[in-house]
């Protein structure tokens, strides 16, 4: 009787999660609340990946044929509505988009529900998201270059420069987002290669606090940013965003030259950081699990055990827990569901074998 | 931009008793953290497009307890603030215009020559506001005081008196202060310059002022039968 | 390639999917009434009748309606009366009861920020002091200066954080028999106008739909404590502090927007007395001109003393150097009054104000030269001696 694992969330981390389940042996439920799997980078519409470039319809759709298996049960449209139990033996009330709910039991499960793009129109700079067209999110760059196209909101027309502004919604303690999201400084640069690729005569900027791209992101990205593609990165980040001339004005100061400046910019993209998703929070409360002071899964284990939740027998994989890049998700996916399996038979095997 | 460091004649121990002085202050720790040099302060600063003057470097030099930078700042460029508090933008939490405006006291209270010039000029206010309670009043609108202000000034001087009484509220019928302040509350107002050292400070700035500002308080407060000792 | 039209729409359409996100910050009214718990002061509620508003980050506001101590501020009532007289009308002329008192002193901070002669103690005292003078009066106090409401919030912070700051400051409270008080709500006048706009305009009397506003935010308003200010979702998509764009929506004025919104305006306290090239240069180069360029106003609104004094004082040394200028200023409680009724000299006080105010009253509507001849009538009855003062009364004959 194979032992089954409850995966909550199907975007990456939760795909690769029950995929592996499977692949060991075991079987995996996974319930998605959207109608189609993929996660934030199908509803975010993500382009090309970084530091490869590769598609990500492409890459989600590997991921997606990894579930058609007999041994994964896949629910859409479906949430979570109550859960109780202990290792070996929890017990989940999956309910889907027409109300009918059905029990799953479970040895081990596995949160995968990911994380939310931040919303700029909360933070303490000004950068007029509800009110300026041209001011975007990276996702909202990802959408346009997904369609193979770069133009400002206000007019249709290519833009003639684009600025980047780092770090939105993260490091920042008046928002009480501390943290650093990890992968906005190379996504951008990602991004601003995209676009000198598609526009050839614009001029792209890079307005940062520090610029962190780790490993072989430098090589990989950030060198080729700046030398095959003339990425113009600026060591200072915006106060403001203003309208003027029927173009956008942002403040800074280029804090390597020592001096104010004000450009005049067609588009501007916030590299709006990760926050913890509504079904994150929502599901960290059914579920009992502690979450750290900014909302995401807590992981007391780390670094030797970056998948253990305070609860034994419920792991977390992905953005779920944190700041993630994808190689990171991938990774803990495959740990994540190898140590749920183990728990749902070790607990198995107690139950067999138990002296009451 | 000179690369010799100035007040180099300065010793190191009377810099590293001001900046302790600044540490000392109970809004210090509310007002630094870390700062990671990202210059928003900077970019919102009004008086850093007018003087060669960055609230980051105020940050990044108290911060790294930079002795000699520090003593810099504390003569030459904190009056250059406007104190509007758009530095508070700062991603960190940091103050830089508080920092200051603690740096300001500070320098005060140290006799700095550079304190006591960048006050040059304003003993009236100082004057005004302790004495009186408020910190302008309508006969401070002098031609003399505000000629780039125009004829106008000239006129409202003129009528100065007959103005005031044109004035439906109560308590705007005055010349030499604001408003109407009744004694008891000078009085309340006296004895909490006394009790937070404020006078002191005073001294520091101008002794004239002092002397004449501490003969009138501590007649009134004899008065109203509070012992300033 | 078509243009979207509801880009901003869809953006905010999605933000509600979202669902709503905790505020980033404590709401300190709770360590307010955390401290009154533990005896530490007294909390002086917020009166009923009072009107909720919203600040930045969704949290509510109480704005008492009425029964309001007026904490006057010191630039405004000795420099440019009219606004102070402004405030005390409206009030009037909805029927609020209202406290103008004889016990107030200054915040003192225009002198603190300027030469910092006092120190964190002595600030905090006098704030006391002056909550402690307002509590007596059974009064709830409303601010009239943006500097003396900023300041007020560092103030709250500070004694909040600090228990030796609060045993200073108690200490000498009671020296001065005076109890020691926090209201529940820091109020500054303009998040009144504010909550009673729609009250206003229901009893405009002028047309101001040809009237064109740039509207300019105090610093010290949202920039100090900055999850204390009003915030509307309808005004700026919430984007920048509503608190006087939406009164001049509301009186059916245009408000329009230009690139140095965000700027101070240059008074710099120390510098708009002793080193005064700094203010006037800001001031006209950074706002004024900026604001002629792209807005061409008929006016400029602000909520401040300091700001109204900056704008319109700086513009006459400026035409010297063929600057751009000749913008009037005032406050929006001016701008309201005249909306409603108000007589511009007996009330407004427009005759201390320095740039030229005349055209933008034929536009409103307002036959100036009449109403200057009936308040040169009144001065000629004061300067002869038939009355102390103008009352009241006078002014809405």
């Amino acid at each position: 009787m194979p032992e089954t694992v409850l995966v909550v969330g199907g975007g990456p981390a939760g795909l690769e999660a029950a995929r592996t389940v499977a692949q060991l042996g075991g079987r995996a439920v996974l319930v998605e609340r959207r109608d189609v799997l993929g996660g934030t980078p199908d509803e975010s519409h993500y382009a090309a990946l970084t530091p490869n470039m590769g598609s990500a319809q492409e890459a989600l759709d590997i991921l997606r044929a990894g579930v058609r298996d007999p041994a994964i049960e896949v629910h859409l449209g479906a949430r979570l509505s109550a859960f109780a139990g202990s290792a070996g033996d929890f017990t989940a009330s999956v309910t889907g988009a027409d109300g009918a709910t059905t029990e799953v039991k479970a040895g081990a499960v596995v949160v995968a529900t990911g994380f939310q793009h931040f919303d700029p129109g909360r933070e303490t700079q000004m950068y007029g998201y509800y009110e300026h067209a041209d001011v975007i999110t990276l996702p909202d760059a990802e959408k346009m270059l997904s369609e193979h196209r770069f133009v400002r909101p206000s007019t249709g027309e290519p833009p003639r420069n684009v600025a980047f502004i780092q770090c939105v919604g993260s490091r920042d303690r008046r928002l009480g987002n501390d943290y650093c999201s990890k992968v906005c400084c190379g996504v951008a640069s990602k991004e601003a290669i995209e676009i000198r690729r598609l526009l050839p005569d614009a001029k792209v900027y890079i307005f940062y606090i520090d610029m962190r791209m780790y490993g072989y992101w430098e090589n990989e990205i950030y060198w080729p940013a700046q030398e095959q593609y003339n990425v113009n990165y600026i060591r200072g980040i915006v106060t403001e965003i203003v309208a003027k001339e029927g173009r956008l004005l942002m403040k800074g100061e280029d804090t390597t030259m020592g001096r104010p400046l004000e450009v005049l910019m067609d588009v501007i993209v916030l590299s709006v950081g990760m926050e913890p998703s509504r079904g994150t929070r929502e599901v960290a409360a059914l579920l009992g699990v502690e979450q750290n002071r900014f909302g995401f899964i807590a992981t007391p284990g780390e670094p030797m055990d970056p998948v253990g939740t305070s609860v034994p027998g419920i792991f977390v994989a992905g953005a779920a827990a944190g700041p993630k890049d994808l190689e990171d998700t991938m990774g803990m996916a495959g740990s994540a569901a190898a140590k749920a399996l183990a728990a749902a038979r070790q607990a198995g095997v107690r139950t067999a074998g138990a002296v009451s | 931009m000179t690369l010799q460091a100035r007040y180099a004649d300065v010793p190191v121990e009377t810099k590293q008793r001001l900046f302790d002085e600044v540490r000392a202050d109970i809004r210090f720790k509310d007002y630094l953290f870390g700062c990671y040099e990202c210059g928003i302060c900077v970019a919102a600063c009004p008086s850093a497009r007018f003087y060669d003057f960055s609230p980051r470097k105020i940050a990044q030099a108290t911060g790294r307890e930079d002795l000699g930078m520090f003593y810099e700042q504390l003569n030459d460029d904190i009056w250059n603030c406007s104190q509007c508090f758009s530095c508070l933008r700062c991603p960190r939490g940091n103050n830089p215009g508080g920092l200051i405006t603690i740096m300001r006291e500070v320098a005060i209270n140290n006799g700095l020559t550079s304190a006591r010039q960048a006050l040059e000029g304003y003993g009236r206010v100082v004057y005004k506001i302790m004495s009186t309670g408020t910190q302008v009043s309508p006969d401070m609108l002098q031609p003399n005081a505000f000629p780039d202000w125009g004829p106008h000034v000239a006129e409202i001087s003129e009528n100065l008196e007959l103005w005031r009484r044109a004035l439906p509220p109560e308590t705007l019928h005055t010349t030499t202060t604001a408003w109407y302040v009744d004694d008891k509350t000078l009085t309340e107002l006296y004895l909490i310059w006394h009790m937070t050292g404020v006078l002191d400070m005073i001294k520091e700035v101008d002794e004239g002022l002092h002397m004449i500002l501490n003969d009138v308080m501590e007649e009134l407060l004899e008065e109203a039968g509070y012992s300033t000792t | 390639m078509p243009i979207p039209l509801n880009v901003i729409e869809a953006r905010r359409a999605q933000r509600d999917e979202r669902g709503p996100t905790a505020p980033p910050t404590e709401d300190i009214r709770e360590k307010v009434f955390e401290l009154e718990a533990k005896g530490e002061w007294i909390v002086q509620r917020v009166p009923e009748p009072w009107v909720g508003v919203t600040t930045k980050y969704g949290r509510i506001k109480k704005i008492p309606a009425e029964h309001t101590w007026h904490h006057k501020s010191c630039g405004q009532c000795g420099h440019i009366p009219g606004y102070s007289t402004a405030i005390y009308w409206l009030n009037r002329a909805l029927d609020f009861d209202y406290n103008d008192p004889k016990d107030q002193t200054s915040c003192t901070a225009w002198n603190y920020y300027a030469s910092a002669t006092s120190n964190v103690g002595a600030q905090a005292a006098v704030a006391m002091r002056n909550f402690g003078a307002a509590y007596e009066s059974g009064y709830f106090p409303t601010i009239h200066c943006g500097t003396s409401y900023g300041h007020y919030k560092e103030v709250r912070e500070e004694l909040v954080a600090h228990a030796e700051l609060r045993d200073e400051v108690r200490r000498i409270c009671d020296k001065l028999g005076k109890p020691f008080v926090m209201p529940e709500e820091i109020v500054h006048y303009s998040e009144w106008v504010y909550a009673m706009r729609h009250e206003f305009a229901q009893r405009r009397v002028l047309d101001l739909s040809s009237i064109d506003v740039t509207v300019h935010p105090a610093c010290h308003y949202h920039k100090l404590v900055v999850e204390d200010a009003i915030y509307d979702p309808d005004v700026y998509g919430g984007q920048r502090t509503a608190v006087v764009s939406a009164v001049v929506t509301a009186l059916g004025a245009n408000v329009k927007d230009y690139s140095t919104w965000f700027d101070c305006c240059g008074f710099g306290f120390r510098h708009i007395l002793v080193q005064r090239d700094f203010t006037r240069s800001f001031a006209t180069l950074r706002k004024i001109e900026v604001m002629r360029e792209e807005a061409n106003p008929d006016v400029v609104l602000t909520h401040d003393t300091g700001c109204v004094t900056t704008l319109d004082q700086s513009q006459f040394a400026a035409r010297a150097h063929d600057v751009k200028v000749g913008v009037p200023v005032m406050s929006e409680a001016q701008f309201a009054a005249l909306a409603m009724g108000a007589h511009p000299y007996r009330v407004c006080q427009l005759h201390w104000h320095n740039t030229e105010y005349r055209p933008l009253l034929e536009k409103m509507g307002i036959d100036w030269r009449e109403r200057w001849r009936e308040f040169e009538d009144d001065l000629e009855r004061l300067r002869k001696g038939d009355k102390q003062f103008l009352t009241w009364e006078d002014a809405d004959a």
